[in-house]
């Protein structure tokens, strides 16, 4: 389950209105490679997991996931907190704020809203962890897209700080992926789905240690 | 050294080296050297020059607001919370696939002792930041009617607070 620490991760201070980096930024909230994506993609693969070890990294990586959300969901909350009306008719914003004011929900810089579709759950661990590897480079490209993008300091601090994150996290799942390779023979890793076809998954030594 | 096969991913297993501190650690987003690859746009700053640099930014922005000592000291030892927590983040991620490195567990240790303190001090000093942390306060005054869990600004407020 889960606890809340009354922090930041990484601190936001933000002093300057500005709804167009919001709406830029708001990608990684509700965006396909945004961080509620990156968590809910790990908090939901954890469950059939086949090497223990990995549940518990998908859990810890997809909690961290959760306060960066909350990072960005600061950013775009100190972006707007102060917006005009004048302000809030920049291009971009409006519609926006037509919908939310300056509310926070989740959806992408395009206005796609937030949706299952942008990530993967699909039971099978070599597949999984492959998903993975690929949302960690995806997002650091967002972060890259935004760093060229944006120029004031105060703000791409946190995204500096977000987008190194990203490249701990594929070397983590890189990791894991090695660790679930260990268990399967050499000779031909798709030979089956360690989380589903149980009696190839026993001979090849898996065990549900937990049971 | 572990083989490469066909139509098959590899990432090589990290080696454990001796971290960084925590308050470089934060800045640079990881604990571990060997993972620090910037980008471009951002690495001509380099680390320990930044962040004394966006500090003078903020205080000069910040020159018109009266920040009282009590506010200074809050947000010191925060920070000092934040750095040393972000050290055992990662090495927690760390652990997960080094389950038995003892240097890792070791440094993991260290952390995770001095975030203790710094935790507790907070709480007695300012407000608790867990429910956990409430205990702490309670400890030292059983009397006390107020419902800690309610004080402090909420973490995303950020430079209004």
């Amino acid at each position: 389950m889960w606890l809340y620490e009354k922090r930041l991760q990484y601190p936001v201070k933000i002093t300057k209105t500005c709804p167009k980096t919001a709406q830029l930024i708001i990608s990684q909230y509700g965006g396909p490679d945004g961080e509620l994506s990156a968590s809910m993609r790990y908090l939901a693969q954890r469950y059939t997991m086949p090497v223990k070890e990995v549940g518990g990294l998908l859990t810890d990586i997809g909690t961290e996931e959760l306060a960066h959300m909350e990072m960005i969901c600061a950013m775009v909350y100190q972006l707007t907190k102060n917006l005009t009306i004048e302000e809030a008719k920049t291009a971009g914003f409006d519609a926006y704020y037509i919908d939310h004011t300056t509310g926070l929900w989740p959806q992408a810089a395009s206005s796609l809203p937030f949706s299952a579709v942008e990530f993967q759950s699909k039971g099978d661990a070599i597949t999984d962890l492959s998903e993975n590897l690929a949302a960690e480079q995806k997002a650091r490209t967002v972060y890259d897209n935004l760093l060229r993008m944006i120029p004031d300091p105060e703000i791409r601090d946190p995204l500096k700080f977000l987008r190194a994150r990203e490249i701990v996290h594929f070397q983590r799942f890189g990791e894991a992926l090695e660790m679930t390779k260990e268990r399967i023979s050499e000779k031909n890793f798709y030979y089956f789905n360690p989380e589903f076809d149980k009696r190839q998954a026993a001979q090849a030594g898996f065990c549900k240690d937990h049971i | 050294m572990r083989q490469e096969h066909l139509a098959m991913m590899s990432v090589p297993k990290q080696k454990w080296k001796p971290i960084t501190g925590p308050a470089q650690a934060l800045r640079q987003g990881t604990v571990f050297e060997d993972l620090n690859l910037p980008f471009f746009v951002t690495a001509d700053q380099s680390e320990g020059q930044n962040s004394p640099l966006d500090d003078q930014l903020r205080d000069s922005i910040m020159a018109n607001l009266e920040k009282s000592g009590q506010q200074k000291q809050r947000e010191g030892l925060m920070r000092k919370i934040q750095e040393i927590s972000f050290t055992v983040d990662d090495l927690r991620l760390y652990m997960d696939t080094h389950p038995q490195d003892q240097e890792g567990l070791r440094a993991l240790k260290g952390a995770l002792k001095k975030r203790q303190e710094l935790l507790r001090d907070f709480a007695l000093a300012f407000y608790p930041l867990t429910m956990d942390c409430m205990t702490s306060i309670m400890e030292q005054n059983p009397e006390s009617t107020c419902y800690g869990w309610s004080k402090g600004p909420m973490p995303w407020e950020g430079a209004c607070v």
